[in-house]
C-alpha cells in the first residue's frame, strides 16, 4: 500500500465538488469514493472533509438535506448546486492549465536562457 | 418524509446537534464497513473513531461555519422582509396620495415647529452665557420696597459695602463689580483717514472681567490702580472693534488710540465672542470718586460670583444683610433700598421668559394635534382598508404579517414626516432669528437642538404607528363573515367611527385653543400699534449725537453754538419741516425722573412723593414730534435765563401735582433743583414704552442749558424721512467731522422696534392657529368624507325612497355640526381656563374677552362646516341604482 499523499490546498474543493457531481451523497461516501479513485493514493482526512462541505455549502456551491439512512438513522446528504457546477467547471480548467504547466516545467530538458 | 424532515430542520436547525448526528452517521457506516471486511464490532468501532481523528475539532470548525452561515441567512430574509415591506408599502401609499401627504405634511408641520420653539426654549431659557461658571453669575441692581422699583442702577457707595462686607461672594477680585453703559466717540486709529464712529462699551470697574471669568486673548487684565480717578488711561477693546477698525494688527497692544478727544492706551483685546454688558466694543476703568454718596444711583448695575454653594437667596440675604446696616447709617440716601440680585441669565433673558411659555404651550398644542391628526388619517386609512385586511387574512396572511405590514406604511410615513420635519424646523429656527431686531443678542445661540428634534420626532413616530397598527390588530382578530358582509364597513366600525369622532373633536377643541390665543395677542398688537401715541411717528428722522467735552467742547456755551449752528442748517435745507432736539425722544429707554414740588404746597410725606419724568428739549421740539400745545406758550430763545428757568410741563403733571388748577405762572421744582416757571402745558404723550401710560412730565428748555448728548429729530415736508438722513449727516461732518452720529433711525422704525415682541408673538401664534385649523378641517373632512361614504347605501335607499337632496344634506352634515359643536364648546371652555398664562402679556383686551371668544366661534363654525360640507354634498349626489348595486 503506498503511503497517503496531503492534498495540496484547495485541492480538495474540486475533488469533492467533482464527487458530488455524479449524484447527492453523505460525507462518509464521498471520503470513500475519493480513497477509492485515487487507489487510496490521496487520503481524504475526515478532519477537513466536513469543514470543506459546510464551507462548500456557505458559499452556495452546495446544498444539503436530512434524509433518513437505511438503518433508520439521520443523515446529511450533500448535493451540487448550479452555481457548485460551475464552479467545478472552473477550477477543473484550472486545475489542467496548472498541471500542464507544472508538468511543462517537470519535463524541460535544458536550462532556459 | 422527506418534505416533513424540512420543516422539521428549517425550525430545530441546530448546528451542534446536526454536525454530531453526522459524525455518527460517518463512524456507522465506516464501522459497517470494516465488519463487513471480517473486523469484529469493537476493534471496529476503535478503528473507525482512531481513522476519523479529532472529532471535537471537526465539530468546533464546522458549527462556526454554520453558524456564519445562518446569521447570513438570517440578515438576507429579515432584509428581503423589509425591502418587501417597504416597496409593498410605498405601493399602497401611492395609490392613496391624499392620505399619504397629509399624514406626512402634518406629521413634518408638528415636528418641525415643535423642535424649532423647543430648541429656541432650550437656548434662552437653560444654555449657559460665554463666561466661565455662569450659573454662579447674578447681576445685582438696587431696589425700593417703599415705592415697589425694581432693577433701579446702582450707587458707587452700596457697590462698595457690597463688595467689601459680603460673605456670599467669591473670595477677593473674582466677588463683585461694578459697570455702566457709556458710549464714545472714536476719531483717530491706527489707521489715518477713518470717519468718526460712535462706539458702544462700558465703564467697568477693574475687576469685571476677573468677576466674569474671562481674559483678553491678546495683551492684560486692567491693574487695581489703573482704576483711580485720574490713573485711567487704558482701555480695552473687543475682538470686533480690533478686527474691524485695527485689520487685527497685533502691535495694538501698547498704542494710543482717541476717544472723546482724549488718548487712551490699548491695553487687552478680548476673545472674539466676547460680549458685555450686551454688545459693547470698548471697556475703560470705572475710575469712581470713593466718597460718592450712597444714594447717586446712577451706575448700570454690579455683577457678582457667588462663592462655591452659594444660592442666589443666600446672596440676597447676604446683600439685604449689609443694607439694613447702611439703612441705620445713611437714612436719607439709603431708607427702603435695598440689593435686587438675579441669576444673570435672568436679567439677560428675563423679559423673553413669558412670551417663550406661551410659545411652549402653544407648541404643545400643535404637536398635539398633528399627533392626533396623524392618528386620525391612519384610523380613517385602517378603516377603509378593513375589507382588505380581512380578505388578506383570510388568504393566509398572519397576523404578525398584517401588523408588520402596516406598521412599515405607518413608519415610512412618519419617517418621511421626521425628515421634512428637519427641514420645518430649520426654516421656523430661521424665521425666528430673523424676528430679532437688530440681529441675535449673544446670549442666545438659536439652532435645531438635536434632542428636542429626537424626542418630538420619537412622539410623533409612535403615534403614527401606535395608531397604525390598530386598524390592523382589529381587522386580523376581527371576524371575518361580519367583514366582508359588511362590505366596506369593517369589523368594528362603531367602535373606530367613535374614536375618530372623538379624535375630530378633540382636534376642534384645539384650534378653539390656539386661535383665541393668537386673536388675543394680534388684538393685542393691534391695540398698541393703534394707541394714540400722543406724538406722530411718521415722516420724522432721527439720529443721536454727543459732543466730546475734550475735543473741541469744552463749556456749556460751545455745545450751544454747535446745536445753533446745526439747526441753522438744517431748518434751511429743503424738505425739512422742523428741527428739534431733545435728551431722549420716546421709546428709546431714556426715562430720569425726580420727585415733583410745586412752589406753597406742602412737601408730600414720605413716600407720597410724584415722580416725574423730565429732561431738557429745544424750542422746535414738540412741533418736530407733533405734539400739541394746550394752553400758554411753547418754549424759545428768550427762556434762556439760567437763573429763571422756564418750563413745559404735560397735562398728567396738571392733574396729578396741580390736582386740575391752574399751572400757568406757578413754579415748580425737581427734587431740590432750582425752581422754575410753568409757561406751557403740552398734550400727554407716550414716552418710556407702551402700554405704559403718558408720563407727568416737566420740560426744560435748551436755551437755558445745552445737555452733550442729544437725540435730534428733523421732520419731513413730505416723503420719506431716511432721504433726510444724508442731509443730517452732511451737515454734521460740515460743522465738525470730529462729531460722530449713531442710532439713526426714523421714528416709524422706533416705534417698530418697541412693539416687535409683540408683533412676533402675534404672528407666530397666527401661524400656529392657521396651521391647526388647518389640521382640524383635514381631520373634519376625512371623518365627514368616511361617514358619507359608509352610508353610500342607506343614502341610496333614502333618495330611491324619496328623500330630496336637502334632506340628505341635513342628515350628512347634521354629523359634522354635532362634532363641530361639540369641540368649539369644549375648546372656548379650556380656552377660558388656559387664557390665564397670556395676561401678562395682553393689552386692551381681556384673557376672557367675550367678543374674541365669539369671533373664534362663529369662525371656527364657518371654516368647519365648509369642510364638512365638500365631502357631504358628494352625498347628495347618489344614485340610488348604483349604490345599491354597488354592494
Amino acid at each position: 500500500m503506498p503511503r497517503p499523499v496531503d492534498l495540496l490546498q484547495g485541492t480538495l474543493d474540486l475533488l469533492i465538488l467533482k464527487t458530488l457531481s455524479w449524484g447527492p451523497a453523505h460525507g462518509y461516501a464521498v471520503a470513500r469514493w475519493i480513497e477509492q479513485l485515487t487507489g487510496e493514493v490521496l487520503n481524504v482526512g475526515e478532519g477537513s472533509l466536513y469543514p470543506a462541505l459546510h464551507r462548500l455549502e456557505e458559499r452556495g456551491w452546495v446544498t444539503s438535506e436530512w434524509q433518513l439512512s437505511s438503518t433508520k438513522r439521520r443523515t446529511k446528504v450533500y448535493r451540487l448546486t448550479t452555481d457548485g457546477r460551475g464552479q467545478l467547471r472552473a477550477e477543473s480548467s484550472q486545475w489542467a492549465s496548472f498541471v500542464d504547466a507544472v508538468a511543462k516545467v517537470l519535463r524541460a530538458q535544458e536550462q532556459p536562457s | 418524509m422527506t418534505r416533513w424532515l424540512r420543516y422539521f430542520e428549517f425550525f430545530r436547525r441546530d448546528p451542534r446537534r446536526d454536525i454530531d448526528d453526522e459524525i455518527r452517521a460517518h463512524l456507522e457506516l465506516r464501522q459497517a464497513d470494516l465488519v463487513a471486511q471480517g473486523f469484529t464490532p469493537e476493534v471496529a468501532r476503535a478503528r473507525a473513531q482512531r481513522e476519523f481523528g479529532d472529532a471535537a475539532a471537526v465539530r468546533e470548525t464546522t458549527v462556526r461555519v454554520d453558524e456564519r452561515m445562518m446569521r447570513r441567512e438570517h440578515r438576507a430574509e429579515w432584509w428581503d422582509t423589509i425591502t418587501r415591506d417597504v416597496r409593498v408599502a410605498l405601493r399602497s401609499l401611492r395609490a392613496n396620495p391624499g392620505f399619504a401627504v397629509s399624514a406626512i405634511v402634518c406629521a413634518a408641520a408638528g415636528i418641525g415647529i415643535t423642535a424649532a420653539i423647543v430648541s429656541a426654549s432650550y437656548s434662552v431659557l437653560m444654555r449657559s452665557l460665554p463666561y466661565r461658571d455662569s450659573d454662579r453669575l447674578v447681576a445685582i441692581y438696587a431696589e425700593n420696597t417703599q415705592h415697589d422699583w425694581h432693577g433701579v442702577n446702582v450707587s458707587w457707595g452700596d457697590f462698595a459695602s457690597w463688595r467689601d462686607n459680603n460673605r456670599a461672594f467669591q473670595d477677593g477680585a473674582a466677588g463683585v463689580a461694578i459697570w455702566t453703559w457709556t458710549t464714545n466717540t472714536l476719531t483717530s486709529a491706527a489707521t489715518a483717514g477713518d470717519d468718526a464712529e460712535r462706539i458702544y462699551g462700558a465703564y467697568v470697574s477693574w475687576n469685571l472681567f476677573r468677576v466674569l471669568g474671562v481674559s483678553p486673548i491678546i495683551g492684560r487684565n486692567f491693574l487695581p490702580e489703573e482704576d483711580a480717578p485720574g490713573r485711567n488711561h487704558e482701555i480695552i477693546i473687543s475682538h470686533r472693534l480690533w478686527t474691524r477698525r485695527f485689520g487685527s494688527d497685533s502691535a495694538l497692544v501698547g498704542k494710543t488710540l482717541q476717544l472723546d478727544g482724549r488718548p487712551w492706551t490699548v491695553i487687552g483685546v478680548m476673545p472674539p465672542g466676547f460680549n458685555f454688558p450686551d454688545r459693547g466694543d470698548a471697556w475703560e476703568p470705572f475710575a469712581a470718586d470713593p466718597n460718592e454718596s450712597h444714594g447717586n444711583r446712577q451706575y448700570a448695575g454690579a455683577i457678582g460670583r457667588l462663592a462655591p454653594g452659594v444660592s442666589v437667596e443666600q446672596a440676597r440675604a447676604d446683600l439685604h444683610r449689609i443694607d439694613a446696616d447702611l439703612e441705620a447709617r445713611f437714612r436719607d440716601e439709603n431708607l427702603n433700598w435695598r440689593a435686587e440680585v438675579m441669576p444673570l441669565r435672568d436679567d439677560l433673558v428675563g423679559n423673553l421668559r413669558d412670551p417663550l411659555k406661551v410659545l411652549l404651550a402653544a407648541v404643545g398644542l400643535v404637536l398635539l394635534l398633528a399627533c392626533i391628526n396623524v392618528a386620525n388619517l391612519m384610523l380613517a386609512r385602517g378603516a377603509s382598508r378593513a375589507r382588505e385586511i380581512a380578505i388578506r387574512s383570510a388568504l393566509g396572511a398572519s397576523r404578525e404579517r398584517l401588523v408588520r405590514q402596516l406598521m412599515t406604511e405607518s413608519l415610512v410615513v412618519a419617517l418621511a414626516g421626521g425628515a421634512l420635519g428637519v427641514g420645518v424646523a430649520a426654516l421656523v429656527i430661521r424665521l425666528v432669528r430673523a424676528a430679532f431686531p437688530g440681529g441675535l443678542p449673544f446670549y442666545i445661540t438659536l439652532g435645531v437642538d438635536r434632542a428636542a428634534l429626537a424626542m418630538v420626532a420619537a412622539i410623533t413616530i409612535v403615534t403614527a404607528i401606535l395608531f397604525g397598527i390598530i386598524p390592523a390588530i382589529r381587522g386580523s382578530r376581527a371576524d371575518l363573515n361580519a367583514s366582508l358582509r359588511d362590505g366596506a364597513r369593517g369589523g368594528s366600525g362603531v367602535d373606530k367611527a367613535r374614536l375618530r369622532n372623538a379624535l375630530v373633536v378633540g382636534e376642534i377643541a384645539l384650534s378653539a385653543v390656539l386661535l383665541t390665543a393668537a386673536l388675543l395677542l394680534m388684538r393685542t398688537y393691534r391695540n398698541l400699534h393703534e394707541t394714540p401715541l400722543g406724538f406722530t411717528e411718521q415722516g420724522i428722522a432721527t439720529a443721536q449725537l454727543t459732543l466730546p467735552r475734550n475735543a473741541g467742547y469744552p463749556t456749556a456755551t460751545d455745545v450751544q453754538r454747535f446745536y445753533a449752528r446745526l439747526f441753522e442748517r438744517l431748518r434751511n435745507a429743503p424738505n425739512v419741516a422742523s428741527v428739534g432736539a431733545a435728551q431722549g425722544i420716546p421709546f428709546t429707554g431714556w426715562d430720569v425722573q425726580g420727585d415733583v414740588h410745586v412752589e406753597g404746597e406742602a412737601p408730600a410725606p414720605p413716600g407720597q412723593e410724584l415722580s416725574t419724568h423730565f429732561q431738557y428739549v429745544s424750542a422746535d421740539y414738540f412741533k418736530t414730534m407733533g405734539v400739541s400745545l394746550v394752553s400758554g406758550r411753547w418754549l424759545d430763545a428768550s427762556d434762556a435765563d439760567t437763573l429763571n428757568l422756564h418750563v413745559l410741563i404735560t397735562q398728567q403733571l396738571v392733574a396729578k401735582a396741580f390736582h386740575g388748577a391752574e399751572p400757568l405762572g406757578k413754579r415748580v421744582r425737581i427734587g431740590r433743583d432750582p425752581w422754575a416757571t410753568v409757561v406751557g402745558v403740552i398734550q400727554d404723550y407716550h414716552h418710556y414704552r407702551l402700554p405704559e401710560p403718558p408720563p407727568p412730565a416737566i420740560f426744560y428748555s435748551t436755551a437755558a442749558y445745552t445737555p452733550r448728548q442729544m437725540t435730534i429729530a428733523i421732520r419731513a415736508k413730505s416723503g420719506d424721512p431716511h432721504d433726510l438722513v444724508p442731509l443730517l449727516r452732511s451737515a454734521v461732518r460740515e460743522i465738525d467731522p470730529q462729531v460722530a452720529l449713531f442710532q439713526v433711525q426714523t421714528m416709524d422704525e422706533v416705534v417698530m422696534r418697541m412693539l416687535w415682541r409683540q408683533r412676533l408673538m402675534g404672528n407666530v401664534l397666527g401661524t400656529f392657529a392657521a396651521l391647526a385649523l388647518a389640521m382640524a378641517c383635514v381631520g373634519l373632512y376625512g371623518v365627514v368624507s368616511y361617514a358619507v361614504s359608509q352610508r353610500t347605501r342607506e343614502i341610496g335607499v333614502r333618495v330611491a325612497l324619496g328623500a330630496t337632496r336637502g334632506t340628505v344634506l341635513r342628515l350628512v352634515l347634521g354629523h359634522g355640526t354635532r362634532l363641530v359643536m361639540a369641540g368649539i364648546a369644549a375648546g372656548l371652555v379650556a380656552a377660558y381656563f388656559a387664557m390665564r398664562i397670556l395676561q401678562t402679556l395682553l393689552y386692551g383686551v381681556h384673557a376672557t374677552d367675550p367678543m374674541t371668544f365669539g369671533i373664534v366661534a362663529l369662525g371656527l363654525t364657518a371654516v368647519a362646516l365648509l369642510a364638512a360640507a365638500i365631502p357631504s354634498r358628494r352625498a347628495t349626489r347618489v344614485d340610488p341604482i348604483i349604490a345599491m348595486r354597488a354592494e
